[in-house]
C-alpha cells in the first residue's frame, strides 16, 4: 500500500481534498442508472464527493467506500452508507453491482504529493495501477452473477485496460462513451465474470 | 454505520468475521464502537459513525 497523506486535524472535512463531480462522474452515473435494478446490492468503490451514490436510482442497498478520510466524513454527513477502507477490503461477497471511477491520471513517483486530492487522481506511471488492483481484488466481493460498471479514459489506453480485464477474469463491453473537447475519450465498461453462468 | 451493515463486513486482512462492540448508538446508527478480529487480535475503530477497516498498523 502507498503511504497515505496525513489524517485531517479535527473532524472537519476539507472539500478541497475531495474530487468534485465532473464529466466522468456524470457519464458513469448515467451508465450506472441504466444498469441498476431495484433488487441490486450496490457498492461504489472510492465515492469521492458521493455524487453518484447520492443520485443512484432506488436499489436494495447502496454502500460506498473511500480511503480518503475527508470523503468519508463528507459522505457520512450526507447520510450515505460509508466504510473507510482500501478498494473493497473488509467487505464480504455480497454485491450484485459495483461502480468504480478509478484514479486515472498517469503520475510519476516524483509528481506524488501528500495530498488526498492528488491521491484520488494518481493512476501510477501508466494510469492503470488502480484498474489492475481493482480487478484483482473486486472478485472477493462481487456476486457470481454480479456486474461492474467502470469509467476508463483514453489516457489509460483502452486496449491495455481491456487486456487487464481479460487477464483478471472478466468479460467486458462498452456501454457508454463521451468525447471531450480536448480529444480525450471517456468510456464506461461493463464487466462480468468469465465463468458466469448464463441462464 | 447502520447496525445491519455488520453482516457484510469482515476483517480486511484475514477476511474473518468481526465482533461488533457498540459504545454509542442513536436511533439511526452506531456512532462509536469497534469491530474486533479475534483471529488477528486487531480492533478496527468506528468513529463519527464511520467504520475504519484500514490495516491498523499503517494508518492513523
Amino acid at each position: 500500500m502507498k503511504i497515505l497523506p496525513p489524517y485531517p486535524t479535527g473532524l472537519v472535512p476539507d472539500k478541497n481534498q475531495v474530487y468534485s463531480p465532473r464529466e466522468d462522474t456524470f457519464l458513469l452515473l448515467r451508465a450506472a442508472n441504466n444498469e441498476i435494478l431495484p433488487a441490486d446490492t450496490v457498492l461504489e468503490v472510492g465515492i469521492g464527493s458521493a455524487y453518484i451514490i447520492w443520485n443512484l436510482s432506488p436499489c436494495k442497498l447502496a454502500l460506498g467506500t473511500d480511503i480518503n478520510p475527508h470523503a468519508a466524513l463528507l459522505a457520512h454527513t450526507q447520510g450515505v452508507n460509508i466504510i473507510r477502507t482500501d478498494f473493497a477490503d473488509g467487505l464480504k461477497k455480497y454485491f450484485s453491482l459495483v461502480i468504480f471511477n478509478p484514479p486515472y491520471l498517469p503520475t510519476s513517483p516524483e509528481e506524488r504529493g501528500d495530498d488526498w486530492l492528488e491521491f484520488a487522481l494518481d493512476g501510477g506511471p501508466d494510469g492503470r495501477e488502480p484498474v489492475n488492483a481493482f480487478c484483482t481484488r473486486i472478485l472477493n466481493v462481487l456476486n457470481d452473477s454480479g456486474r461492474v460498471v467502470m469509467l476508463i479514459s483514453s489516457l489509460q489506453d483502452f486496449s491495455s485496460c481491456e487486456e487487464i480485464f481479460s487477464k483478471t477474469g472478466f468479460n467486458y463491453t462498452v456501454v457508454d462513451t463521451e468525447k471531450m473537447e480536448d480529444g480525450e475519450e471517456l468510456r464506461v465498461y461493463k464487466l462480468t465474470r468469465k465463468n458466469q453462468m448464463i441462464f | 454505520m447502520k447496525r445491519e451493515l455488520n453482516d457484510i463486513l469482515c476483517c480486511p486482512v484475514c477476511k474473518g468475521d468481526l465482533e461488533l462492540v457498540v459504545t454509542e448508538e442513536n436511533d439511526v446508527e452506531i456512532l462509536t464502537g469497534a469491530l474486533i478480529c479475534h483471529a488477528c487480535s486487531v480492533t478496527y475503530p468506528i468513529d463519527e459513525g464511520i467504520p475504519n477497516l484500514l490495516p491498523q498498523n499503517t494508518t492513523s
